[in-house]
């Protein structure tokens, strides 16, 4: 029998069916997934309240590494998160159809890693207390925020691309709302009702709401490059070699797409398989995304030859040095686990049978996070354990803590991310509808017919 | 007051382009589309969406309003810091851009808030609801 796939299932009612059937009573596995990532999260919050009241002594940090584990989850996580913009704001700006499948979990994925992000800069703080400082604001004390410093351009960046996102999330969200308030009864149809707005879908409607999407897509594409682009620059504008170097932004920026195209696999295929939406995310939708990472990890690989080829040719015994100690250093099997995992094994992508295996798709998505984790911290680490002056070097290892807060982090994401499943349509249903019609008129298929006048109720 | 349902799009801009050739009044006619068509559009007419104006007028605003914070912030209090000079755009220009972003996303969000008349407090309150089927709804002319 041929798999039903969107080309064949009888779009309308179906789709709507399929997605919201996701809605309905979780089973029990669920509900263990949910209370695993809960506990995951507490643990962070209970760290984090360590921290707060023994203070940051009981993180590894020291002197000369004043920025290391926490900084690198902050990082990491933002770097998760753009992959969601990539596929919803750059691919319909593009036109590429297979993103309606990913959308939505996309969507969902950057406002989230986002979420878990902003809270390491928080907890890096110490006295979180008085994070409100790095807001401008009048205050008695007649000081502003330096905005000439990188630090503040990063408050700016990662609250705007979270309410950025969360609007373009929303306003996707809304004519799907509205269909979950007609197919679902009671209370909580209701609730969806009102988060709908009393959508209707009228001529005046969607008028605005097309040129409104549009617009959001528009402003959000040059977030892609921008927001990442500034969290290289807290690094690059300052002098430490390693981190001083032009490269940065856009090596940031592709590492970033890299490591959230990989999060996007790791969380879809368990997803369609859970919640029975094999017609709607296809081998050849992951095929497609297979090509995105393999694609962002070719990127990758060059720039890391190319920013190895300024530390050796540059004629700057600093960074020379610098990055011989990243590489055959203290750190060197981190960075050998960082360019397998990076460079070498997403290079299987070239071929098209391992492109099209969910499992090894699963795996590699896993693995690739892993290096691209192990990558922000071999640059944010290394560099600092070994500036200019021999008599500064010292070294990082993480403590107990630390690793509890960031395994803590996982948890508060797929935390999220499995009480979004259950709560809100994880497929785009209006959109899917749209582009099922249009490929069938394309193929020449002719759809139900008019069922008559009648009198309108 | 006639309605017709349809369950194919083709088959409801058919319908919708002989009501408009067949003499009716495009503002006679309602329609209510489970997704976005815009051949709709192009059929009853009717002008572009000013929601750009919304989306200019934010960024505008952000950009704005951020080369103003910024400027502002640093003459009330002129301190020389890292040997930058006191007005130092680059850093400033990318507040701006960031404000750009925000205040345009924002704006056109609250235009479309505004225009397309949303949040609905009577459809919510008669409990209106978002067809499964394209529906066009004709409404007799009234004669003066």
């Amino acid at each position: 029998m041929r798999p039903e796939t969107l080309d064949n299932i009888n779009a309308s009612a179906r789709v709507e069916e399929d997605v919201l059937a996701a809605l309905g009573r979780p089973g029990w596995r669920y509900l263990a997934g949910v209370g695993l990532c809960a506990l995951l999260a507490l643990m962070l919050f209970t760290l984090w309240g360590g921290l707060i009241f023994r203070g940051l002594g009981l993180s590894g940090k020291n002197h000369p590494v004043g920025w290391a584990m926490l900084i690198t989850n902050f990082v990491f996580w933002v770097g998760i998160a753009h992959s969601g913009t990539l596929i919803s704001a750059v691919l319909f700006l593009f036109r590429a159809r297979f993103r309606t499948s990913f959308n939505r979990s996309a969507e969902a994925m950057t406002i989230f890693a986002l979420m878990v992000a902003g809270l390491f800069p928080l907890i890096h703080l110490g006295r979180v207390w008085v994070f409100y400082y790095l807001l401008p604001y009048p205050s008695e004390r007649l000081i502003w925020p330096n905005f000439r410093s990188p630090l503040v351009w990063d408050v700016f960046a990662v609250t705007t691309y979270l309410i950025v996102s969360l609007v373009f999330f929303y306003v996707g969200m809304i004519p799907d709302l509205a269909v979950a308030r007609r197919r679902l009864p009671g209370v909580r149809g209701r609730i969806y009702g009102l988060l709908s707005l009393g959508w209707q879908g009228t001529l005046r409607q969607w008028r605005h709401y097309g040129r409104l999407y549009l617009f959001l897509a528009a402003f959000a594409t040059p977030l892609v490059a921008s927001v990442h682009s500034i969290v290289s620059w807290d690094f690059a504008v300052s002098i430490v070699p390693g981190w001083h170097t032009t490269i940065f932004a856009p090596y940031f920026v592709a590492g970033a797409i890299f490591s959230g195209t990989a999060m996007v696999i790791t969380l879809t295929i368990p997803m369609r398989r859970w919640l029975r939406l094999e017609p709607y995310i296809t081998v050849d939708h992951f095929e497609a995304i297979a090509k995105i990472l393999l694609f962002t990890s070719l990127i990758i690989t060059y720039t890391y030859l190319v920013e190895h080829g300024l530390s050796l040719y540059g004629g700057n015994p600093f960074e020379r040095d610098q990055y011989l100690y990243r590489a055959l250093g203290d750190y060197r099997p981190l960075f050998a686990v960082m360019v397998i995992c990076n460079s070498l094994l997403p290079l299987t992508m070239f071929i098209r049978r391992l492109r099209r295996s969910l499992a090894w798709l699963f795996i590699l998505g896993i693995l690739v996070n892993i290096g691209m984790w192990l990558e922000r911290f071999v640059i944010i680490t290394a560099s600092l354990a070994r500036d200019y002056d021999p008599y500064a070097w010292g070294s990082y290892n993480f403590s107990v803590v630390e690793f509890g807060i960031t395994i803590g982090s996982f948890g508060l994401f797929f935390l999220l991310f499995l009480l979004f499943a259950r709560l809100l349509p994880v497929l785009a249903v209006t959109e899917i509808k749209q582009g099922a019609e249009e490929r069938h008129e394309e193929a020449g298929m002719q759809g139900a017919s008019e069922r008559g006048s009648e009198a309108y109720p | 007051m006639a309605s017709y349902y349809f369950d194919n799009r083709e088959e409801f801009l058919e319908r919708l382009r002989a009501l408009v050739d067949g003499g009716a009044a495009p503002e006679t006619i309602r329609i209510r589309m489970p997704y976005q068509v815009p051949e709709a559009e192009e059929i009853l007419g009717g002008r572009p969406s000013p929601l750009r104006f919304f989306a200019l007028f934010g960024g505008l605003a952000g950009f704005g309003g951020g080369l103003a914070l910024t400027i502002y912030s640093v003459l009330s209090w002129p301190i020389i810091v890292g040997g930058k000079p006191i007005v130092s755009l680059p850093p400033f220009l990318l507040i701006g851009y960031l404000l750009t972003i925000l205040c345009g996303s924002l704006g056109a969000f609250a235009g479309f808030l505004l225009l397309a008349r949303l949040p609905s407090g009577a459809a919510l309150a008669a409990d209106a609801e978002f067809p499964e089927r394209f529906v066009i709804i004709v409404e007799e002319e009234e004669r003066p």
